[in-house]
């Protein structure tokens, strides 16, 4: 060793023995191991505001953090942001965590979070839909924004959680900023196999102390679920998501594999299209959920892999309060059915192929129980995009769907839904009343909201215009070597604090 | 020769044009929306319709095909709206594991089945001939999910042996081209043994057994060699399946080849994604048939293109 190799190596000591105390304490532990994760929808970009998908906001979350996180109780907490608060109605301040760095060393600041918030706004991306509300985003400091909206918008920090953010570099060159794209998450981008897989590498300077856990994480996208089984009982990977009720039996037999479930944040809500003759009844439309035997449903085709539904949104989000659940009576749907003067109903109900676990079974069984009070069922199990299309032209009766609550918050649902712009071209929903409450339950503050919320639900339940037979619930299989995994109720795989032994 | 080349080389470009003109007006006629496919489900109507504009799907559909030709002949096959990036991209990056798989199937296609087949043929009416025959009715029979399934379950997770499923080195080559070749390769077994058959019968191969050539001689040289017009022709026709990609087995072994490509392209209405597919794999399947009729002329002299 020559003399200046001797002082390169007591520099690398000195530094690092410098630099120790600094991070998280005694106990930290450097991040060891590599997790593989299968998914199972195919990842389209590595923008994270151009997508809905729900396997890109898995990837993405490592690399990109966003302002605020959701836990899975459905809590919201400090991400990139320390701290949130409603100015007045139309006005949300976010305070930003200070000495966080991007991936290429630029530091984190007010510009980011102003680029990414405009850029999602004013560019003709999947979520800029989402944020036409905003009317400004102003810095204040290099660590504070201030948000200001057209209309109340107190969905707006639930949103957040899902838009990660960028650095203002990324502007004018998106095309070669996403081949390789830095954040300030967890682990950084490494690559992406199109159509096979991600690879993603710790990231040493993360702002979290103690996080991530693993060197390394490969996402590979296996879209069919007995290929994603196999592989994770062949040991070849160690998490998969979209479990079916069906298999869930054949992995929890497999060693060293587990079976973890949780009630999701999705309600399956099948939708009348209320303009037509058929439906528009809402005897005909209560007549029709006291013919479903929601709990065979549960326990007979889904395997009790499914919750009984008190509300059309979720437990957990904002609004959600218990109103027991539907009544299962053939003889008093009989009842109103004849009063309603349908004795020979016949109904449309529309499938988009291949889409939720098990619809045509649930579908068949629909048909025969409503089919035991005298409705014909006739099921069209068509591909998506027609159904789709269908449903936009009204050619329905009853619409097979489920809604997924990705923000952990029901605004959108409302407002898709139940308004008469949202409505107009896929269920005819119209009711001033129900609109008014939508509106005025968009303030920022929660008690309000709950209260417009509830009475908003007070009112659907009574209407019926959707049939709601289950909330939904994730599963998940992993195996026994990760340390810390959750079921997440919103369908991620989150491995930051996932550790491998 | 050359003027039969010229000839078929127009009538090519000809089959081209109109293989082109069909995918696109057949995509657009179908029902579905491209934008309502992109946008989640609680998207508003003023967003579908915005994103429709902006993917220039508002524009009459021969306005949008004359846009299309003259990107094309430029080499730019469009922008996919699903990926955001260049169609032509998009596609290519699939070629590799496609072609790799497509391949591998082949070799394994021609060696197993027409080994099967001369054995079944040379062996008439013994147990090599039934073995052979049942190996084929199963290849030929058995579906490819559950074949795939089967062998993951197999020598993926019981035996361990391989992995399940993934492209990442020529292991994992093994599963899925055995699962993609066994249709053919039973193709190719029966056919191979119907041929050699029929040739065996003939008088000339009497007459090389009785001047004394070697039964391997006969066999190779004589009857074989004619026997593999009718497979070539049936190898052709396969290989250009083969490489307009197996969604099936693409989708057991989460293989990123073209077929599951554009599969998903056609669910999603990601119309420059199928037209780049259809219009590469088009090109490609005729380019096949007209070196295989060239092959032809090299095979068996006789035949001769004025």
């Amino acid at each position: 060793m020559n003399r200046r190799e001797f002082l390169v190596g007591s520099g690398v000591v000195l530094g690092a023995s410098a630099v120790r105390p600094t991070v998280a304490g005694a106990q930290a532990q450097p991040p060891r191991g590599h997790i593989i994760a299968g998914l199972s929808e195919r990842m389209l970009t590595l923008d994270p505001a151009n997508h809905y998908s729900i396997s890109a906001t898995s990837v993405l979350r490592h690399v990109y953090d966003p302002l605020l996180d959701v836990t899975n109780d459905d809590k919201f907490v400090p991400a990139l942001a320390e701290s949130w608060r409603p100015v007045n109605n139309t006005t949300w301040r976010f305070t930003l965590r200070k000495g966080v760095t991007f991936h290429d060393g630029t530091p984190f600041n007010a510009d980011s979070v102003v680029f990414t918030l405009k850029r999602v706004r004013d560019g003709k991306l999947v979520k800029s839909f989402v944020y036409q509300d905003i009317e400004d985003v102003q810095k204040d400091g290099d660590y504070a924004v201030t948000v200001t909206t057209k209309r109340p918008f107190g969905s707006l920090p639930a949103h957040l959680t899902m838009l990660g953010m960028l650095p203002p570099i990324a502007a004018g060159s998106e095309d070669a900023f996403f081949q390789k794209p830095v954040g300030t998450g967890p682990f950084r981008f490494v690559s992406w196999t199109h159509g096979d897989h991600v690879e993603l590498a710790a990231n040493p300077k993360y702002w979290k102390p103690g996080i991530p856990k693993v060197e390394k994480v490969t996402v590979r996208f296996i879209t069919e679920l007995s290929t994603r089984a196999a592989a994770l009982r062949a040991g070849e990977i160690h998490v998969i998501d979209r479990v079916s009720p069906d298999m869930v039996q054949t992995l929890k037999g497999t060693p060293g594999v587990k079976v973890l479930d949780t009630p999701a944040v999705e309600a399956q809500r099948w939708h009348f299209q209320l303009a037509r003759d058929n439906v528009k009844d809402p005897r005909v439309r209560k007549a029709i959920s006291l013919a479903i035997d929601r709990n065979v449903i549960i326990k007979d085709l889904l395997l009790g892999y499914a919750r009984p539904v008190v509300n059309p949104v979720p437990p957990g989000l904002i609004g959600h309060t218990n109103l027991g659940q539907k009544p299962y009576d053939p003889e008093k749907a009989k009842q109103l059915l004849k009063q309603a003067g349908q004795s020979n109903l016949a109904i449309d109900f529309v499938l988009m192929k291949d889409l939720y676990p098990k619809q045509l079974e649930i579908a068949q069984a629909v048909a025969a129980m409503l089919g035991e009070v005298g409705i014909k069922v006739n099921i069209r199990n068509l591909e998506i995009a027609t159904a789709r299309e269908q449903r936009t032209a009204g050619n329905y009766d009853l619409f097979f769907s489920g809604w997924a609550h990705m923000p952990h918050d029901p605004d959108w649902y409302f407002g898709q839904w139940f308004t008469k712009a949202g409505a107009e071209k896929m269920t005819r929903f119209n009711d001033p009343k129900v609109e008014q409450l939508i509106a005025e339950g968009r303030v920022p503050d929660p008690k309000v909201r709950q209260q417009k919320y509830e009475e908003i639900e007070r009112i659907l339940w009574e209407d019926e215009p959707e049939i709601w037979p289950y909330y939904t619930v994730a599963i998940y299989a992993v195996s026994d070597k990760l340390r810390n995994f959750e079921a997440r109720r919103d369908y991620y795989v989150l491995l930051s604090e996932v550790g491998i032994a | 020769m050359q003027s039969y080349l010229l000839r078929r080389l127009w009538q090519s470009a000809l089959t081209l044009v109109g293989v082109s003109l069909l995918v696109f007006v057949i995509l657009r006629v179908i029902p579905g929306d491209p934008a309502k496919m992109l946008l989640p489900e609680g998207a508003p109507p003023s967003a579908i319709e915005e994103l429709n504009r902006e993917l220039g799907l508002r524009e009459p559909i021969w306005v949008q095909y004359g846009i299309f030709v003259r990107s094309v002949v430029r080499g730019d096959f469009g922008q996919s709206f699903q990926y955001r990036a260049p169609a032509l991209r998009v596609v290519v990056e699939r070629v590799p594991a496609t072609i790799q798989l497509a391949l591998t199937a082949m070799v394994l296609t021609v060696l197993v089945g027409v080994s099967i087949g001369v054995l079944a043929a040379v062996r008439r009416g013994t147990g090599y001939d039934y073995a052979g025959t049942v190996l084929a009715v199963l290849g030929q029979s058995l579906p490819n999910f559950w074949l795939g399934i089967m062998l993951v379950l197999l020598f993926g997770v019981t035996l361990r042996w391989l992995p399940t499923s993934g492209f990442q080195g020529w292991q994992y080559l093994v599963l899925p081209s055995i699962t993609l070749a066994a249709f053919p390769t039973a193709l190719v077994a029966r056919l191979t043994r119907s041929s050699l058959l029929e040739i065996l019968s003939q008088e000339y191969i009497r007459t090389g057994r009785a001047k004394g050539l070697a039964e391997p001689a006969v066999i190779l040289r004589h009857a074989l060699r004619n026997a593999t017009i009718p497979l070539l022709t049936l190898l052709g026709l396969q290989i250009g399946t083969l490489l307009g990609g197996a969604v099936i087995t693409e989708s057991v072994f989460a293989w990123p080849g073209m077929g599951k490509l554009v599969v998903d392209a056609i669910f999603f209405r990601d119309f420059p994604v199928v037209q780049t597919v259809l219009i590469l794999s088009a090109t490609i399947f005729v380019a096949i048939n007209l070196v295989i009729d060239v092959l032809y002329t090299v095979l068996d002299p006789r035949i001769r293109y004025g």
